[in-house]
């Protein structure tokens, strides 16, 4: 049985004290960028003084580094925003201090949010709050690792392929991905504009609900929010009957990890016991939902990344040669690292002339056709998609660093839904070897409500710490 | 699909990107890894290819083409220290040969 961490607390003055040394203490993880004992001071007063406290009152959340915020830096784990202040809130930030939370720290991340492992920060990487050998995943992991090793309840992070789920599956967490057009992009600095969501975790499905619940909603800043009502936080059903669950055969390959396979056949079975209809289904394109991912998103990166030229943002270099050309290319040379530096040259090179029709446009019909399958599946009578989060638990840290293709596939199970804009989940379903396996849930577009109580079911009927092997 | 070491150079250039001469090599292993990966879409046969997919909403709602405050927590003045006018002081293009 699970209970909520999100609800009635303490004063905000006594949350800020707990929430600091928890922060402190939590410090091998290397998953802050920016807190300090003063801020949360201040944010607890002002929860104190708020008079009408809202639905998060004085619960402490966690920013990802991608999130902008006056009052701490807003660097993106990258040293060409090293110190940069921005001169307004994200438009989440300002919707969480409404709701009453404390905005407690800014998370560590994989630069600009590219990577699947957290081990691409200019600060570090973060270690995985139950082994610290290994990743907690990424882009995301500083949020994860905080809310696993019981830090917060709850924390923001942000998706471009997965950069939630995936965390959330390897640190055994909640993570929710919203439909694109949720929740307000405004101040989350653009990675893949087409593909970015800001998206929440939790310690518990309620947790990271209710979190998304105060975030989501149109906002005339973001023209790509969609005109519908926040989401409401579903109430306990008592059970899955009249629910109907696809498998995809593809995301089940006979070489997935043993002890993922065996979580996933054991959450498939607990569904039918709870009254729930499981059947197989086909999504055929998603086999090539990585490779399209990897030319839409770097493209969409090389262009939003062009804004940082030493000019206009942080850090600034000046080049041997002395004009303003050299001062650009050294300072973006000097100022993004490496896996930053490969998806501008990727993301140029496919949208450059002679090579924009065989990569980027044909990505983006590709695309089509990944979103296309999952409309298919739903209007067939499938109400949600059960996969798993990722095809391994958490891999070593120094695995995969030396070949991004490798690193890239970690997210397999994850991008086709950013791809086709759907709102989609990790929930801890249980342990492999002592590490967090998760399950995937995903839902038609704008039905998070459906998802979020189907998992509340299984999370109160699965043992998420037992070992399934 | 082969990227040489003088395409890698262009790309760089284009994409105002300073590359070192001794990560040049790794550089150029490394894209047409990726390169070679994402090709795997020439795997689709041009007959399934739908038309570009649109995230979002079908129509986007564009606010009043009004003159609005802008919702920043500061005043120009406190972000940049040189701010006279409304306008941003930077320095000279030639003030950068001095440096």
């Amino acid at each position: 049985m699970t209970t909520t961490a999100v609800g009635p607390r303490g004063s905000g003055a006594a949350v800020a004290r707990e929430t600091g040394a928890r922060l402190a203490k939590a410090e091998p993880l290397n998953a802050v960028l920016d807190w300090s004992q003063e801020l949360l001071d201040a944010e607890g007063a002002r929860v104190d003084r708020m008079a009408a406290p809202g639905p998060l009152a004085a619960v402490p959340v966690v920013l990802k580094d991608n999130i902008v915020t006056v009052e701490q830096p807003t660097t993106c784990a990258s040293r060409i925003l090293e110190g940069y202040l921005s001169p307004y809130n994200a438009t989440v930030v300002d919707r969480l201090r409404a709701a009453g939370a404390i905005i407690a720290a800014k998370s560590n991340l994989d630069e600009f949010a590219m990577g699947s492992s957290t081990e691409h920060s200019a600060f570090g990487r973060v270690m995985h709050p139950l082994d610290p050998s290994r990743v907690p995943g990424g882009s995301s992991g500083g949020s994860a690792a905080l809310v696993a090793a019981g830090v917060v309840p709850a924390a923001l992070g942000s998706e471009t392929g997965g950069s939630v789920r995936q965390p959330a599956s390897f640190c055994g967490v909640v993570g929710v991905k919203p439909s694109y057009g949720r929740v307000s992009r405004y101040g989350l600095v653009a990675f893949g504009s087409s593909l970015d969501c800001v998206s929440t975790f939790g310690r518990t499905v309620d947790d990271a609900a209710r979190v998304l619940s105060a975030i989501s909603g149109p906002d005339p800043l973001d023209a790509t929010t969609v005109d519908r009502p926040a989401l409401r936080v579903p109430t306990l059903l008592p059970d899955l009957s009249g629910l109907t669950f696809g498998l995809p055969r593809e995301y089940f390959p006979t070489d997935l990890d043993a002890g993922v396979a065996s979580a996933l056949r054991r959450t498939a079975d607990r569904v039918r016991e709870l009254g729930g209809k499981v059947r197989e289904v086909s999504l055929p394109n998603s086999a090539y939902a990585v490779p399209t991912y990897y030319i839409i998103a770097p493209a969409e990166a090389a262009a939003n990344l062009a804004r940082y030229d030493g000019v206009r943002y942080g850090r600034r270099q000046v080049g041997r040669e002395g004009d303003i050309r050299a001062l650009y290319r050294t300072t973006r040379g000097e100022g993004f690292g490496d896996e930053v530096r490969r998806r501008i040259l990727v993301g140029t090179y496919v949208l450059s002339a002679g090579y924009y029709d065989a990569y980027y446009r044909k990505a983006q019909r590709v695309r089509a056709l990944i979103a296309e399958d999952f409309r298919r599946v739903f209007d067939g009578g499938i109400d949600l998609l059960l996969t798993p989060t990722t095809p391994t638990p958490a891999f070593k840290a120094g695995e995969k660093t030396e070949d991004p293709v490798a690193m890239y596939l970690a997210d397999v199970f994850v991008c086709p839904m950013s791809l086709a804009a759907l709102p989609a989940l990790s929930l801890p379903v249980g342990r492999s070897e002592g590490l967090p396996v998760g399950a995937q849930l995903v839902a038609p577009y704008f039905e998070e409500e459906r998802m979020l109580a189907a998992a509340r079911v299984l999370e109160q009927n699965l043992d998420a710490g037992g070992e399934v092997r | 699909m082969s990227i040489g070491l003088d395409e890698v150079l262009h790309v760089a250039k284009l994409a105002e990107l300073a590359v070192r001469e001794d990560e040049l090599r790794r550089l150029v292993e490394q894209m047409n890894r990726i390169v070679d990966y994402v090709a795997t879409l020439d795997e689709v046969p041009a007959d399934r290819m739908a038309e570009p997919f649109l995230a979002g909403p079908q129509s986007v709602t564009l606010r009043e083409d009004v003159e609005a405050t802008v919702p920043l927590a500061r005043l120009p003045a406190a972000i940049a220290p040189e701010f006279v006018g409304g306008f941003f002081l930077v320095p000279r293009h030639g003030a950068m040969e001095d440096q």
